[in-house]
């Protein structure tokens, strides 16, 4: 009988496989579906079972016998491990076949070995039929995202090895020892160190080896050259004092933000007691070199009209659509789009600034809604507005009508740059949001005093200001009487907590979402906005300065005492959600596209809908958390 | 049946087989023979153990018969074959034929294995499959000579591959064995260019030559 023979040799392979976890917890029929399905293939030493260019795996693999390598591709340094083998009972590519794209890890059988082989739709079916398996899978899945939780798409982002390189901390890439003079050595000797070890800048440190300056080959045209200075004088006086430092444990996407942020090519990293331990320049982050950060931040610095200002534009855009496609993480990416959108802004009213006389006056250029957050998608229309004081006897009336027409300049030229106007008239040359700081303070305490709808709906929008360019001081003191009076009047913010309920998270009782008529979920509306209106709530209560989402979140949960690891949990989600919905966006260039943020959760593989459905879960839990403290 | 009805060669004439049996038989001759010039990865070899009572051709007989099929260096448990003689050869063998199609076939020791299964299929069925058969005792020594570089006994081999199997001296215990050896073999005739089921004809035939004026 042909049904005896498969069945002992089911038998056999069913046997084998329970000495083995989970399949000795796996349900029976589960079980036997597998060991059915199961085939058995020889991989001879040294042969590739598995890579990356092989594409989407169609098996799943369990090893019977021998050894099997996985080796992480690209710089070993940088992960937890280089390489993990994997003996008998042990699987994989669990991650890559439940996310339906090709393995980050290579495969290969370093002994003879015998694999059991599964298809991938077998795979699949098995985690339906098996809450043992899945789970098994699940948690090894959340391994990996905690492994990485800097890092949350790391897991579907095909392009591992470029992003991870920055997450390298700096003090790995530093790779030279540090090179340095004390500020009273001759300019002479300085520049022929530099030419004899061929560096391109020369760091000036104290007796102690704590850096205090820093000259460039850059400087040395202006401030050496042109000028004709002695060489016999101390590098001392012609340094830049104070240069940028950062921590070795800092990482290098930290450095390129910071290089974005300052427009320098050269950071010095220095230990934990401030001593110099090298220099990172440009050059050394190559992936963002090549992506052209820097580029970007020069052209917009040396802009001089709106059609380079426009250049520039079209080039973060680009650049961000780039960073997408090569698996950045939301948080760095939405850090990398406001940095340069900051600096485009900047720009912008420095130009402006140029035409209108606003000699004397004292004032800051104010951020809404999510450019306040620093969480601009890429279809972000502006919001902003402007706070000055008017010193005592000048003509306000003349003062805020200079002030409006080069913030009219600012919004038209901002408008011809890709930030559509706003619609709701939400700008600074609006008149009633070009206001003194008493008059913010009266407009936000009006809402607070007095929370019909419309001023709820304001204060989610004007809450989250965050100063973009100007007087800094001007917002702190706005910040802290915001929060003073927000949290004497519990009546407001109570109210507040009963409008960040009014949406709640698309998790379906019987299908995992709740979709719209067209069947897809709005990844901004009822995604992102119940956390951004949650953590706005916390930061008033808990007195947080920042007008991040994630920074409130972190502060205030801190603050109210939550664990580590729900906040964390909490982040991570959030970011989920941001990043899904720039990557929808990628496609959409256009801006406010009827389809941006939407997503149709069919379209998602497995793995994304799975962490998706946990990113809601979190929007469920800070809610649930609301309700409770505000007994809703 | 007995020493004396064997020899005096009380075959079975097939005309003597149920129809069903016979139709069975006259579709597995109908099958073309296997192209032994394609690939290990495009052919399926037949994996065919037997199961005796000894070891002593004259004396011992049949009891069962048990084959694994290796398609495209799969071994699947679902594609594998077992039956005991008793009580109905005929169907057992036949069953065998159909599985087997026309190879080629893989043995571990053919100058038992063959020769008793020749046998039997002569005796209940008049026939002798025209398979090209492989042999593993030739062939392992002669792949894997680093391991061990002469015939060896089946338990050597697979202690040399770490190879277990659900019951030793069982028609399909020991198949299950052979077969994982099978699948040894072809990675490792592949790595040295013998890429084919007639190469792996040549390599046999040639170590059995050598054995023979060595």
């Amino acid at each position: 009988m042909p049904a005896a023979a498969s069945e002992m040799l089911v038998g056999a392979s069913s046997d084998f496989l329970t000495r083995f976890s989970p399949f000795n917890r796996m349900e029976p029929e589960a079980l036997e579906f597998l060991a059915e399905r199961a085939t058995l293939a020889f991989h001879a030493r040294g042969s590739e079972i598995l890579t990356p260019e092989m594409g989407q795996p169609t098996h799943f693999h369990i090893v019977q016998r021998g050894k099997v390598q996985a080796r992480q591709l690209g710089p070993a340094s940088v992960t937890d491990y280089a390489a993990m083998t994997l003996g008998p009972g042990e699987c994989f590519p669990i991650g890559a076949l439940s996310a339906q794209r090709p393995s980050t890890n290579a495969y290969v059988a370093v002994k003879d070995s015998f694999v059991f082989q599964l298809p991938a739709e077998d795979f699949l079916k098995l985690m339906q039929m098996s809450p043992v398996f899945h789970v098994f899978c699940t948690q090894y899945i959340a391994s990996l995202l905690n492994q990485s939780r800097q890092q949350l798409q790391s897991t579907f982002a095909q392009r591992a090895a470029e992003q991870q390189t920055m997450t390298t901390p700096l003090g790995q890439l530093v790779k030279k020892e540090a090179i340095f003079v004390t500020p009273d050595s001759s300019i002479r000797a300085a520049l022929e160190k530099m030419s004899e070890m061929r560096i391109g800048c020369m760091v000036i440190t104290d007796a102690e080896r704590k850096p205090i300056g820093i000259l460039t080959q850059s400087d040395l045209l202006p401030r050496v050259v042109l000028p004709g200075i002695d060489l016999q004088r101390p590098i001392g006086d012609v340094m830049t004092a104070t240069p940028h430092v950062m921590s070795a444990s800092d990482s290098a996407y930290d450095a390129a933000l910071e290089m974005a942020t300052h427009g320098v090519r050269h950071l010095l990293v220095v230990d934990s007691e401030g001593r110099l331990k090298g220099v990172v320049s440009e050059r050394d982050l190559f992936t963002l070199q090549r992506i052209g950060l820097r580029q970007i931040r020069s052209s917009i610095e040396g802009a001089d009209d709106i059609e380079a200002l426009q250049r520039a534009s079209r080039d973060i855009r680009q650049l961000a659509l780039n960073l997408i496609a090569q698996g950045i993480g939301a948080e760095q990416l939405t850090q990398f789009i406001s940095a340069l959108n900051d600096a485009l802004t900047c720009r912008i009213i420095d130009l402006a600034r140029a035409r209108h006389d606003l000699y004397g006056i004292e004032y800051a250029w104010l951020a809404f809604g999510s450019e306040g957050r620093h969480e601009q998608t890429l279809s972000s229309d502006q919001d902003n507005g402007i706070i000055y004081v008017c010193p005592e006897g000048a003509d306000q009336a003349a003062l805020k009508s200079r002030l409006l027409a080069c913030a009219k300049e600012v919004n038209e030229n901002l408008a011809a740059c890709g930030f559509p106007l706003c619609k709701g008239n939400i700008m600074a040359s609006n008149p009633e949001l070009c206001l003194t700081l008493e008059e913010w303070k009266g407009r936000f305490g009006d809402w607070i005093r007095e929370p019909d709808p419309q001023a709820l709906l304001n204060a989610t929008i004007f809450f989250d200001y965050r100063v973009l360019c100007g007087n800094e001081r001007l917002g702190d003191q706005l910040r802290a009487w915001l929060n003073r009076t927000a949290k004497a009047y519990s009546n407001f913010l109570r109210l507040m907590a009963s409008n960040a309920l009014q949406v709640a998270p698309p998790l379906g009782r019987i299908r995992d979402f709740v979709v719209e008529d067209d069947g897809t979920i709005d990844l901004k509306k009822s995604g992102a906005r119940l956390f951004v209106d949650v953590a706005r709530i916390l930061a008033l209560r808990a007195d947080v300065a920042s007008s991040s989402t994630v920074q409130r979140l972190r502060q205030a949960g801190s603050r109210m005492g939550m664990p580590p690891e729900e906040i964390a949990a909490l982040i991570d989600g959030f970011h989920f959600i941001q990043l899904l919905r720039l990557r929808a966006q990628h496609l959409d260039t256009e801006h406010d596209a009827p389809g941006d943020n939407c997503i149709d959760p069919d379209t998602l593989n497995e793995l994304d809908r799975r962490i998706l459905k946990e990113a809601f879960r979190q929007a469920r839990k800070l809610q649930l958390r609301l309700k409770l403290d505000y007994q809703l | 049946m007995n020493w004396l009805t064997r020899l005096l060669g009380t075959r079975t004439d097939t005309a003597s087989l149920d129809a069903a049996l016979r139709d069975a038989i006259a579709s597995w001759e109908a099958l073309a023979a296997p192209e032994l010039g394609s690939a290990h990865f495009e052919t399926r070899y037949v994996v065919i153990n037997t199961e005796a009572t000894g070891l002593d051709l004259d004396k011992d007989r049949l009891l069962a018969v048990a084959a694994i099929a290796i398609d495209r260096e799969h071994l699947s448990p679902q594609d594998s074959y077992y039956a005991p003689l008793e009580p109905d050869a005929a169907t057992a063998l036949t069953n065998l034929l159909t599985f087997a199609g026309k190879g080629p076939v893989v043995v571990f020791n053919a100058s038992f294995n063959r020769s008793l299964l020749e046998r039997a299929l002569d005796e209940h069925l008049g026939l002798t499959p025209d398979w090209t058969w492989l042999d593993l005792h030739w062939l392992l020594p002669a792949l894997y000579e680093e391991h061990i570089d002469g015939p060896a006994r089946l338990a050597d081999w697979m202690k040399a591959f770490g190879i277990e199997t659900f019951q030793r001296h069982h028609a399909l215990g020991d198949a299950w064995a052979i077969a994982q050896l099978m699948q040894a073999a072809q990675a490792r005739a592949r790595a040295l260019g013998l890429n084919t089921p007639r190469s792996l004809a040549d390599l046999e035939h040639s170590r059995r030559q050598l054995r023979r004026h060595g």
